[in-house]
């Protein structure tokens, strides 16, 4: 009987990394991802513990070009595990001499946070045309809450561009 | 000479798409282009999947290679006579190259 886990865990755009690293604890622990039951809610499976590695691709790109770009993953070994918000999800085991990576330059991996990047340039538009104009003379606590949380948003993805911006960055310094 | 503009906007290739190039001199799909660029370069250029897939879309947004079929979800991609020139260019580039360092060497009195 394989027993079925959730757990709800946040990783910013610029965590990838980071969420990389949990997944193959995670794996360690014998928790392996199945899929997502609804963004930032992962799905494991109990079964026994593995030393996993997982890797995140944000391919961007047509719906059309999936099958084959998957296929290039399956025939390289890596297993397709599943998609959240643009992201895919990819996993192998470690064995020796096995590659480790899906990126094997800098180039590449500098064009995948760039393909993020391109994506919260699309998102500006909306940001612009979705602006709450408020008169000032006559605001409500409800504007005031609606006029806060945009500023928030806004503040986060000029962060967000600010942190995958640097991470870019450090890629091509690292290349030096 | 417009042409040849474009065509220096390509160079230089770096090792990966060089290497892609040569292999796709025979049409063939992205694992096999894999599987031919580790054999040719003696496994010093092991190509990752994302990193293929992403310089085979650059590749044929250039127009330096085309689709010419596709096997069981596999894109098979072959070079264009535009990708041929480029990849000639770099040859002849890369032989100077080889050749002054010989050259070199023979100035300095050093075994070839």
């Amino acid at each position: 009987m394989k027993q079925s886990i959730t757990k709800f865990k946040w990783f910013w755009a610029w965590q990838d990394e980071k969420e990389e690293e949990w997944l193959a604890e995670m794996a360690a622990e014998g928790l392996h991802l199945q899929g997502f039951a609804f963004p930032t809610l992962y799905r494991f499976q109990k079964e026994q513990p593995a030393k996993i590695v997982y890797r995140l691709d944000y391919p961007g790109g047509k719906k059309k070009e999936r099958d084959s770009y998957l296929q290039l993953f399956a025939d390289a070994g890596w297993e397709h595990v599943g998609d959240m918000g643009g992201w895919v999800y990819f996993r192998r085991p470690i064995q020796p001499g096995a590659p480790t990576e899906i990126f094997s330059d800098v180039e590449s991996k500098v064009q995948k946070y760039a393909r993020v990047m391109l994506f919260l340039v699309i998102l500006m538009p909306i940001w612009i045309a979705g602006r709450p104009s408020f008169d000032p003379e006559s605001m409500t606590v409800f504007k005031n809450i609606v006029l806060a949380l945009y500023t928030a948003f806004m503040l986060l993805w000029a962060f967000a561009f600010f942190k995958l911006g640097q991470r870019i960055k450090n890629l091509k310094d690292s290349a030096k | 000479m417009v042409k040849n503009g474009k065509l220096e906007k390509q160079l230089p290739l770096t090792e990966a798409t060089y290497y892609i190039l040569v292999a796709l001199m025979q049409p063939q799909h992205g694992y096999a282009v894999m599987q031919d660029v580790e054999r040719m370069s003696e496994g010093t250029v092991k190509l990752g999947p994302g990193t293929l897939y992403g310089a085979l879309t650059n590749l044929e947004q250039s127009k330096m290679i085309n689709k010419v079929g596709e096997e069981d979800r596999r894109k098979i991609y072959v070079i264009t006579a535009f990708g041929q020139d480029v990849l000639d260019t770099q040859v002849d580039r890369l032989k100077v190259m080889i050749q002054s360092a010989a050259r070199k060497h023979k100035i300095a009195g050093n075994k070839p």
